[in-house]
């Protein structure tokens, strides 16, 4: 077990390091040093002497990064050499409002595909069951924007139920909050809900022929107990991974979705940042996403792990 | 072994029960509404009917659907339909070459891999996990901030994105069928690596991977759709998908027609793509193959 866990834990510190010098290094592709690239004639001389004193440009590739990592490590993650903006600041901002918006995103999938994966299992090839698959099948077929932009047509435009008036934080009300956050969160939802249908449903129907499950209806046990108590349970671990997967595919929609919505989030920040050539910024962005991601996945692997001692003897 | 003709028999079977009947319609009508687009796609410079996407006032602004403009204008009076079919062209030249690519690259990585097995499959294995836990679309956005926004560097940013995909889904049926007894026998007559890969294995994962190619193909539409919608793919005045959706965006409420329309134009071709796929995979008993 202990093996296991330092193992997997060495490998992840190689795949961030890995990961990271990647990001890095492709900075150095742009022609010039990557501070003249990077602002484009934008920023003025002392900016740019500034932005290669921090860099440390005179070193190897490798050297430079090391001294980035150390920097970041240390909570240093640079600024905008054109603004002055930290970047810990601005992340200050916008982070809590990706995490909302993920957060409520999954509550909501989980929260609709569970009873009725359940249910679609149960009662498969019944008529509800069809309509279930074939809206899961729709929804797959449907990109985010798309999507976002017929429920912003519909709930805000024509029947004005919801603002679209940027980001509103909690502390300023419950109710405006979530009139802010309520669109956002379906559109990004209904995006993870057919994965997390398609998959329930095919465990469920497997997991029903178990001689457990007729044990447990034999005993006179009601339904909706077995379907939860029984199974439910086993396909905690296949949810538990799906979980893990969509994390990266919830990311992806976030992006697009905030920026659909004005909600400032980390995602309009990547966006922005392209957009005002902050190459800089962006990388330090990106290698953190890639490092947390890397970090999600090999937690869930651990937890499963735990969760079943099988996976470990593979 | 399966070779093309039996292959497009069992695609379509004609003694089918009644539900396998109304998935056979529902094939055709896929079928044929890819085909619409492909054609319209490809031909577009040389359809006479068509206005040029760029022509402003070809009707009046922002008006709805009529009958010289079937999907009405957009906010400078461009005819929509037509923007639509240039958008369409340009979204399926990055789509079709990146699946190309991604099935032929990702593909051979995964058939490698899994006949292998071993150090060749821990090596690209490793690979292809930590690129599938990262978000594909942050990457595809850095990768097109450094290359610069054009037809290729966004092109090759999709690509990238479909390998690991395509080489984990290929990896799967390779490993299925490295031990069959048909495989074993060749291995015992003396046949070598190549022959055992590229006669034995590989004929086998292909089923597999002609319908993926049709499922990245939505996926890739997809990816390049939101990098155009978030304004990082291909720039203007180039026409795709996504940037007329953007630009229809801040219209919804006086024009609404030029996000709908297209947004439906995309959303019929995203199902009709997924809806073969998994008509294929489902016929050729992809899933089912293990014995």
């Amino acid at each position: 077990m202990l093996r296991f866990f330092g193992m997997r834990l060495t490998q992840l510190a190689l795949v961030v390091l890995a990961v990271t010098l990647l990001f890095y290094w492709m900075l150095n592709l742009l022609p010039g040093n990557p501070c003249v690239a990077a602002f484009g004639g934008a920023a003025t001389e002392e900016q740019i002497a500034e932005c290669e004193r921090d860099r440390n440009l005179d070193d190897p590739v490798i050297v430079q990064w090391a001294k980035w990592g150390g920097d970041v490590l240390t909570g240093d993650f640079g600024k905008s050499y054109l603004t002055g903006r930290s970047f810990g600041e601005a992340l200050n901002t916008a982070l809590p409002r990706t995490l909302l918006l993920l957060a409520y995103s999954q509550i909501l999938a989980l929260g609709a595909a569970i009873p009725l994966g359940l249910w679609s299992g149960y009662k498969q090839n019944s008529v509800g069951d069809k309509i279930a698959s074939g809206g899961a099948f729709a929804l797959l077929s449907t990109p985010v924007f798309v999507l976002g932009l017929v429920l912003i047509l519909v709930f805000a435009v024509r029947l004005d139920w919801f603002d679209l008036s940027g980001y509103q934080p909690i502390s300023e009300g419950l109710v405006s909050h979530f009139k802010v956050m309520f669109l956002p969160s379906i559109t990004l939802a209904a995006g993870l809900l057919p994965i997390y249908l398609r998959l329930l449903r095919t465990d469920v129907i497997g997991t029903l022929q178990e001689d457990f499950v007729g044990t447990a209806r034999a005993k006179g046990l009601p339904v909706r107990h077995v379907l939860i108590r029984h199974v439910l349970r086993p396909s905690s671990f296949t949810l538990l991974t799906i979980f893990g997967i969509q994390a990266a595919q919830a990311v992806n929609g976030a992006i697009v979705v905030e920026f659909l919505f004005d909600l400032d989030g980390v995602g309009s920040l990547l966006v922005s940042w392209v957009a005002a050539r902050e190459f800089l910024l962006v990388q330090t962005l990106v290698a953190l996403i890639a490092a947390v991601f890397v970090t999600v996945t090999t937690l869930v692997d651990l937890i499963y792990s735990v969760l079943d001692p099988r996976v470990r003897r593979k | 072994m399966s070779d093309t003709s039996t292959t497009l028999a069992r695609v379509l079977r004609p003694d089918a029960a009644p539900r396998q009947r109304r998935h056979n319609v529902a094939l055709l009508l896929s079928v044929g509404w890819l085909i619409l687009v492909i054609a319209s796609a490809v031909l577009a410079p040389w359809l006479g009917f068509l206005d040029d996407p760029h022509r402003p006032l070809a009707g009046p602004p922002e008006e709805g659907p009529s009958w010289s403009n079937w999907f009405g204008t957009d906010q400078l009076g461009r005819d929509m339909f037509a923007r639509s079919v240039w958008g369409g062209r340009l979204s399926l030249s990055i789509a079709g070459p990146a699946v190309g690519i991604g099935i032929v690259v990702g593909g051979l990585l995964g058939v490698v891999a899994g006949y292998f097995g071993k150090w060749i499959d821990l090596g690209i294995s490793s690979v292809v996990n930590v690129a599938l836990a990262l978000p594909a679309l942050v990457f595809a956005l850095f990768i097109v901030t450094m290359l610069g926004q054009s037809y290729l560097n966004v092109t090759i940013a999709v690509t990238i994105l479909t390998i690991p995909a395509i080489a984990r889904i290929a990896r799967a049926q390779a490993l299925r069928f490295a031990d069959r007894e048909f495989v074993t026998v060749a291995d015992m007559m003396g046949a070598r690596w190549p022959r055992l890969l590229f006669r034995e294995v590989l004929p086998n994962v292909v089923p597999a991977l002609a319908s993926i190619a049709f499922l990245a193909m939505g996926i890739v539409i997809i990816a390049e759709g939101s990098l155009s919608f978030i304004g990082v793919s291909v720039g203007s005045p180039s026409i795709t998908w996504g940037n007329i959706l953007s630009s229809g965006k801040g219209r919804l409420e006086d024009a609404p027609h030029i996000a709908l329309i297209t947004g439906g134009v995309m959303f019929v071709t995203l199902m009709a793509l997924n809806f073969v796929g998994d008509e294929m995979l489902r016929r050729l008993d992809v899933r089912e193959a293990r014995i």
